[in-house]
């Protein structure tokens, strides 16, 4: 997880938009996600995902809540705003042109 | 296991005001780490040092959270002026370093000597000050020294003290202040040439 990690966790602000917009989610259930999705060849230190929301949070894209759940746990909530679902949007499509121009740019058959 | 993962995160953000709340939303998330693990079936030892790995890096949110409250209660100006000072008060007093032969030079005689005695007196004030308005800025960090940072910053003040004290025993026994003032400069390099060794001693043992 040397190179590939660098290269997804350059994209960190879009994942966690992603999986935002299917629902409010809180730290750990999206690291799980991510954890889920890679088949456990990826996931984010908490450090990381922290900062990444407190970016997120300060350019309007996310806002957060306090909730707890059964056994006295406090978690964080987010939520995706307006804001954010347009920059969601937005760095989907950036991620498909920079996908095309790699798959292009890595092929080797003439 | 669980109360010590508890005390390990509260540990790693001991002595930072205003990171409640984070402290709070990181550990809720590692506990959560840990137990599942451990409904995964790991061991209490192996899940605890898994979740404590998950949680990597803070010193950055740590910082940026100490800044935030300082200027949440507008002093992030004032500490930026305290630095200012504070770097004026050292360049000050390097500059009565350097400059306290020169009442010798001028009045050969006692007075010139409690001249310069005055003027090192004056500067060595001025470091103090200047190094307590350094740490109180810096008191996030302060806490966080390896040892072998304990070892070097010990080795540089045995190095100055020793320099001084020579300085001192060398220019009453011969009387040529004129000159004994390299001491300084030269005590300054050596400091300066054991932390480069250490340096490259400790990037040896890191490969």
């Amino acid at each position: 997880m040397s190179i590939a990690g660098d290269l997804i966790r350059g994209h960190t602000d879009a994942i966690i938009l992603a999986r935002l917009l299917r629902s409010d989610s809180y730290g750990y259930e999206i690291n799980k996600t991510i954890s889920t999705l890679s088949c456990g060849r990826f996931e984010l230190k908490e450090a990381t995902l922290y900062t990444a929301f407190k970016r997120l949070e300060e350019a309007g894209y996310i806002t957060s809540y306090w909730g707890s759940s059964g056994a006295g746990a406090r978690r964080r909530y987010y939520t995706i705003t307006p804001a954010g679902r347009e920059a969601s949007g937005r760095l989907l499509q950036e991620w498909e042109e920079t996908k095309d121009i790699m798959d292009k740019l890595l092929e080797t058959r003439e | 296991m669980r109360n010590k993962l508890i005390s390990y995160v509260d540990l790693l953000f001991a002595g930072n005001p205003n990171t409640e709340d984070i402290k709070q939303e990181i550990l809720q998330n590692t506990l959560d780490r840990y137990d599942d693990l451990i409904a995964q079936g790991k061991s209490p030892e192996a899940a605890y040092s898994l979740a404590i790995s998950g949680i990597g890096d803070i010193s950055e949110i740590i910082g940026s959270a100490a800044s935030q409250g300082a200027s949440d209660n507008q002093s992030g100006a004032k500490a930026k002026k305290n630095e200012g000072d504070s770097k004026l008060l050292r360049a000050v007093a390097v500059a009565l370093y350097i400059l306290c032969p020169v009442p010798l030079f001028i009045i050969q005689n006692e007075i010139g000597l409690c001249l310069l005695l005055v003027m090192v007196a004056v500067a060595t004030a001025l470091m103090v000050i200047s190094n307590s308005q350094k740490r109180k800025e810096q008191n996030v960090y302060v806490i966080h020294l390896t040892p072998q940072q304990k070892l070097r910053k010990g080795i540089r003040s045995a190095i100055n003290t020793a320099g001084l004290v020579i300085y001192f025993v060398i220019s009453f026994a011969t009387g040529a202040w004129f000159i004994t003032w390299l001491v300084f400069p030269i005590a300054a390099t050596i400091s300066e040439l054991v932390g480069a060794c250490m340096d490259l001693k400790e990037e040896k043992n890191e490969k």
